[in-house]
């Protein structure tokens, strides 16, 4: 007898509740990343109004040409290597201090809460209002030790650091909920234990609480870096990618080629490139977890 | 008050003082905002401000804008990644390692590179501002994690009540439904919440496709306030406290749901 419709083998039956999921990835994400790669090989912008022209390899040699792309592409680089460390510290000591048992959890859990569900981009516009350089509060704080206002933005390297510090305040929030979940599946008695052993409090940070974070540390590590690498909405709310292109970012670059230039053959070639070296910490997350 | 009173305290004016100094600059009148030393708290608070914040532009709209596209892109993310994690997690089959690993690969997909290629799709098919434009993009966004963090609670539940009902004549899709959906309630709120941040919060494509002032949402929206010189921080800030407040009230009233839930899509990810 044939089976019904209504109850179909499991394998069938899986297939067509994995099938919508799929679907969607393969539609929004598959197709996309196919077209992007075929795209960048040609010559296409809509503001010429010319048709799509074969140009092989020329985009992605005109990026070496681009000083734009150069400062781009050292910022984004930066960006990662400054925030990402940045982050894990500030978002490890968050976490350790929400660990304490405290009586009452919520307000020190609400401070992780609240930074993290903030929009970037509105943590950009607040950043960008704190570091304003006669009202902000940030200068006012300062005149207790120096007298000269600093205008953030007129400087490259203290635009750039200061974007830089934006990106760690609003990341090390999530960085600090991982960890924090992290270490609340460490059990007690390891604790007791050790203090029984009687090993110091940094000793039981060294060989207890580190190495059982490991796998949150990499699980934060991963997604930040890879959060970091698409830097947009920060630099984009609080200094426009300025003075010049000093906090221009490459996900910057491929907006403003793609949408404001319309020249989408040299956008896909900039999004390859950042697909490319996004999909190279993604192998080392996927080993990771394969591994664990 | 020890110590750990201290770090306490510093972890709550590190997380809070942003957020409660916006609130103030928005009870100042700007008369008082440029005055020098800056006074901390408003010695003459008003509410023109947001006045302002709804007359100058259409916030109101930008709410709604980000409400109808944060909820129908959660809703639609809930339904497939439900699915989804049931085959995942109770189903009998041979490429579950494989569909496992796609969907935690997708997790980490980097959105900035589908900018170019949706943009041209969109473009070309006349979406560009409109709702369709940003909700597929985030369901798919928020696919991956709701799926992992629903697969981990769904294993979590034994699968006797739903055996139960199927030798009582239920089809499993019925189980699913009736049985397993509602045990698995304070999953699917988890999975809910993080797929609604995920919209809520989302800049880069909702200022590429829905530039229209009429379809932008809270995040593109509140940059329209700024001239190309002048910043009108009172009124802005009135933006960002109507922006903030609706996730603040969600993540006050579930905090366990939402901490639970990154636990589980991220760490077991």
């Amino acid at each position: 007898m044939a089976r019904s419709w209504r109850d179909p083998s499991e394998a069938t039956l899986a297939r067509v509740l994995l099938a919508p999921a799929f679907l969607l990835l393969g539609l929004i994400v598959v197709y996309p990343v196919g077209r992007l790669l075929w795209t960048s090989l040609y010559e296409l912008s809509l503001t010429s109004g010319l048709p799509r022209r074969f140009i092989g390899l020329e985009n992605y040699l005109s990026l070496l040409d681009d000083p734009v792309f150069a400062d781009a592409l050292v910022n984004t680089l930066l960006i990662v290597v400054i925030t990402v460390p940045g982050a894990m510290l500030a978002g490890l000591g968050l976490a350790l201090v929400a660990n304490l048992p405290f009586r009452v959890k919520w307000p020190v859990r609400l401070s992780l809460l609240l930074p993290w569900a903030l929009p970037l981009a509105f943590a950009g516009t607040i950043s960008a209002w704190f570091f304003q350089s006669e009202y902000g509060v940030v200068n006012d704080v300062l005149s207790l030790v120096r007298t000269q206002r600093i205008i953030w933005v007129n400087s490259p390297n203290l635009a750039f650091g200061a974007v830089c510090a934006t990106i760690i305040w609003k990341a090390s929030s999530f960085v600090g909920l991982i960890l924090l979940a992290g270490l609340q599946t460490i059990p007690g008695e390891l604790y007791e234990a050790a203090q029984m052993d009687g090993a110091s409090r940094l000793r039981q940070f060294w060989s207890v609480t580190l190495p059982l974070l490991r796998p949150s540390i990499a699980v934060a590590v991963i997604f930040r870096t890879i959060t970091a690498l698409q830097t947009f909405d920060i630099p984009a709310t609080m200094t426009r990618g300025g003075p010049g292109s000093a906090t221009t970012t490459l996900a910057m670059m491929i907006h403003q080629t793609t949408v404001d230039f319309l020249d989408l053959g040299y956008g896909s070639a900039l999004a390859v490139v950042l697909f490319l070296i996004s999909m190279a910490f993604s192998a080392i997350y996927l080993r990771q977890v394969r591994a664990a | 008050m020890k110590w750990r009173h201290l770090a306490a305290l510093a972890v709550m004016v590190n997380g809070l003082f942003p957020a409660l100094w916006i609130l103030a600059t928005s009870l100042k009148t700007e008369a008082e905002l440029t005055r020098t030393p800056i006074t901390w708290l408003p010695h003459a608070p008003t509410l023109a401000n947001y006045v302002h914040a709804f007359h100058d532009q259409p916030l109101a709209r930008f709410v709604f804008n980000s409400v109808a596209v944060a909820l129908a892109s959660t809703a639609l993310t809930l339904f497939v990644a439900t699915l989804a994690a049931y085959a995942l997690a109770r189903l009998a089959i041979g490429f579950r390692d494989l569909a496992l690993s796609a969907i935690i690969a997708a997790s980490t997909f980097p959105l900035v590179t589908l900018l170019v290629p949706l943009f041209e799709t969109m473009r070309a098919l006349d979406l560009l501002n409109s709702y369709a434009a940003l909700v597929l993009p985030y369901t798919v966004l928020s696919l991956p994690v709701c799926t992992l963090v629903l697969v981990s609670f769904f294993e979590s539940i034994p699968p006797d009540l739903e055996n139960a009902a199927m030798v009582d004549g239920c089809t499993r899709l019925g189980a699913l439904w009736k049985i397993l959906v509602p045990l698995a309630a304070p999953g699917m709120f988890t999975a809910g919440i993080l797929a609604f941040v995920n919209a809520w919060d989302e800049f880069l494509l909702a200022l590429s496709f829905n530039a229209a002032p009429a379809l932008r949402t809270l995040p593109v929206g509140i940059t329209l306030y700024q001239g190309e010189f002048t910043f009108p921080w009172p009124v802005i800030s009135a933006a960002l406290v109507v922006g903030i407040t609706p996730v603040a009230i969600l993540i006050v009233l579930f905090q366990q749901r939402v901490l639970s839930g990154l636990t589980a899509g991220g760490v077991k990810g």
